[in-house]
């Protein structure tokens, strides 16, 4: 019987780059990521379109066409991580795949963070493939570096928020159905102040609600960046929210893979 | 330290909400066997089986696996290979690259993993399938990529949930050819699970009956048959036309004989009664038709199968 070949802690270390090689070449080889693109530059075609083609704009509406078009970049570049993650998991339970991979030595907590960073690299392209249209819409204007480097940031935290998110999920839903679906809801429920606060939301609890939705947070910051003209520190607190839940959902979705199972009480 | 190759459980109890399981399982493996793990559908055979390869955790009892306990998941699935009951499989990957993935996983190199990953695809006869997509495997294919999936660590125990199951009669031969290959080839144990009674018979040195969640039967296919389903019939045939002399020299024998069947066929019903074990009923019959030269053109015994003692034992239990 041939002897293990390596250390159980060396195998530890590498299985999550073995799973995340994987599912990189699953997602982008396979065609499903490519999809996604694709889309998401349509999407982002007709965002330019539109704000390229108003007659109207003055030097200050194309600052403010950055930013929307930035916006948009960044809240639909989530959608994809949010739905890349909620996958992760629960997809492959309900293809019957799990199993397999919980039998290898590799730990649950490998095969989240693996499964997370190929989500991740759907945030990483669709913020590169933003760029040429910040700098389309933005030529001449000189606020195309500053848009870009702030959406990466912004961007890069709301990813990691809704890659914890999505894996958290996933991990405790039986099927992908309810995964997905569950994610795009909590994704709509986030999404619906940053509308609230473009009609006004009076009292203290729409107040609190703002201030305490990443989602918000994050658009808000760069609202206030590149329209406002404010310094990147001065509104540093509007991004509290982004900054925990960027810190506390990959976590959280950690600390639940320990316990990921394959949610059966099938007997045979 | 057991010797590796052993598994060993003690007390091993798994209950879903009020339903138990699995109650107070007590099993020894010598290495080298190969078990045939037997029981009706909800005996409990796959929450054992995701019990021991610590996919799922026990409620009570302890165990080992390659002399691995328990309490170290990763070492005990270091040594063991696993075939689940209805694995599901990347119809996007290959089979060879889905094989490297998972030598990987087991800390291969990416090229020790593919030469693993050929080398398993030609034992398991899907060399030339090997760059496929698995979406284009059969399902007797799929069984048998994932039998070399549980081979990819050279593993000291081996298990196969159902390996068979949905498969015709010439693809269950040939998954159990394999089961048995590999058993004589590489040494391992193999804890095989599934519903086909006789060819246990024929690949098992010993077979473990589950029923409710605990074991009911134990040892060799001829000891637990012995134990369980001692055989009261035999049918003896011998040419219509000799079948009424054949019937008076019997009763001479001072044996309960009934002519069976219709007049067409000469056939004759012995049964055994009392202590008397029909194989030396049968002897006497036998030997008693050969001295008058009365021809016998068959001979069975009623009731003596791995299957019998599997009915006996479990109820007639075959709820799947």
């Amino acid at each position: 019987m041939a002897e293990p070949r390596t250390s159980t802690e060396s195998r530890s270390s590498t299985a999550w780059l073995v799973i995340a090689e994987q599912e990189l070449r699953d997602l982008w080889l396979a065609g499903r990521g490519l999809l996604l693109m694709f889309a998401y530059s349509v999407l982002l075609s007709v965002t330019s379109y539109l704000v390229a083609t108003n007659q109207a704009l003055n030097f200050l509406e194309r600052r403010e066409s950055v930013t929307l078009t930035l916006q948009v970049a960044v809240a639909v570049s989530g959608l994809l991580v949010l739905l890349g993650s909620a996958d992760a998991v629960s997809g492959e339970r309900e293809r019957g795949t799990l199993e397999t991979l919980l039998l290898t030595p590799a730990s649950r907590q490998s095969l989240v963070v693996g499964k997370g960073t190929a989500a991740l690299s759907l945030w990483v392209v669709s913020i590169a493939l933003s760029v040429p249209y910040l700098w389309f819409i933005g030529r001449g204007v000189g606020v195309v570096a500053e848009a870009v480097v702030s959406g990466f940031i912004v961007s890069g935290l709301l990813a990691l928020f809704l890659s914890g998110l999505g894996l958290l999920i996933s991990t405790v839903s039986s099927t992908n159905r309810v995964s997905l679906s569950v994610s795009l809801f909590v994704l709509l429920a986030l999404y619906a102040p940053t509308q609230l606060a473009s009609i006004g939301v009076a009292g203290t609890a729409g107040d609190v609600l703002l201030r305490l939705d990443p989602f918000t947070g994050g658009l808000d910051y760069l609202n206030k960046l590149l329209v406002g003209g404010h310094s990147a520190g001065q509104d540093i607190g509007v991004l509290i929210p982004t900054l925990v839940a960027a810190a506390v959902f990959p976590v959280a979705a950690l600390a639940t893979a320990s316990r990921l199972t394959l949610l059966t009480r099938e007997r045979s | 330290m057991p010797p590796v190759g052993t598994l060993q459980t003690r007390g091993l109890r798994k209950s879903y909400g009020d339903v138990v399981a699995v109650e107070a399982l007590d099993i020894d493996v010598a290495a080298g066997t190969v078990l045939g793990f037997l029981g009706p559908n909800g005996a409990g055979k796959t929450t054992v089986i995701r019990m021991l390869s610590t996919v799922l955790t026990p409620d009570a009892g302890s165990f080992t696996v390659a002399g691995i306990p328990h309490t170290h998941p990763d070492g005990v699935r270091r040594h063991l290979g696993v075939l689940p009951e209805s694995a599901g499989y990347p119809n996007g990957q290959t089979g060879e690259e889905w094989l490297t993935f998972h030598g990987r996983l087991f800390g291969r190199s990416r090229p020790d993993a593919r030469s693993v990953a050929r080398r398993l695809l030609d034992r398991v006869g899907l060399a030339e399938q090997g760059r496929s997509r698995i979406a284009t495997y059969s399902r007797g294919m799929r069984q048998r990529l994932g039998i070399a999936r549980a081979l990819v660590n050279d593993p000291a125990v081996v298990f196969l949930d159902e390996p068979t199951l949905g498969l015709d009669p010439s693809g269950q031969l040939q998954i159990l050819e394999l089961v048995a290959r590999i058993a004589r080839e590489q040494g391992v144990t193999v804890l095989l699970s599934t519903h086909l009674l006789a060819e246990v018979e024929q690949v098992c040195d010993r077979v473990l009956i589950l029923n409710h969640g605990q074991v009911v039967a134990d040892g060799t296919v001829a000891e637990v048959v012995r134990r369980a389903a001692s055989a009261r019939r035999g049918v003896v045939e011998v040419a219509p036309r000799l079948r009424d002399r054949a019937l008076e020299l019997l009763k001479a024998e001072q044996l309960d004989v009934a002519a069976a069947g219709d007049d067409r066929h000469g056939q004759i019903q012995l049964t055994v009664s009392g202590g008397t074990p029909v194989d030396r009923a049968a002897t006497v019959a036998l030997t008693c038709l050969l001295r008058a030269d009365i021809p016998v053109l068959g001979f069975s015994i009623e009731g003596g199968r791995l299957s019998d003692a599997f009915l006996a034992v479990t109820g007639g239990g075959t709820d799947g």
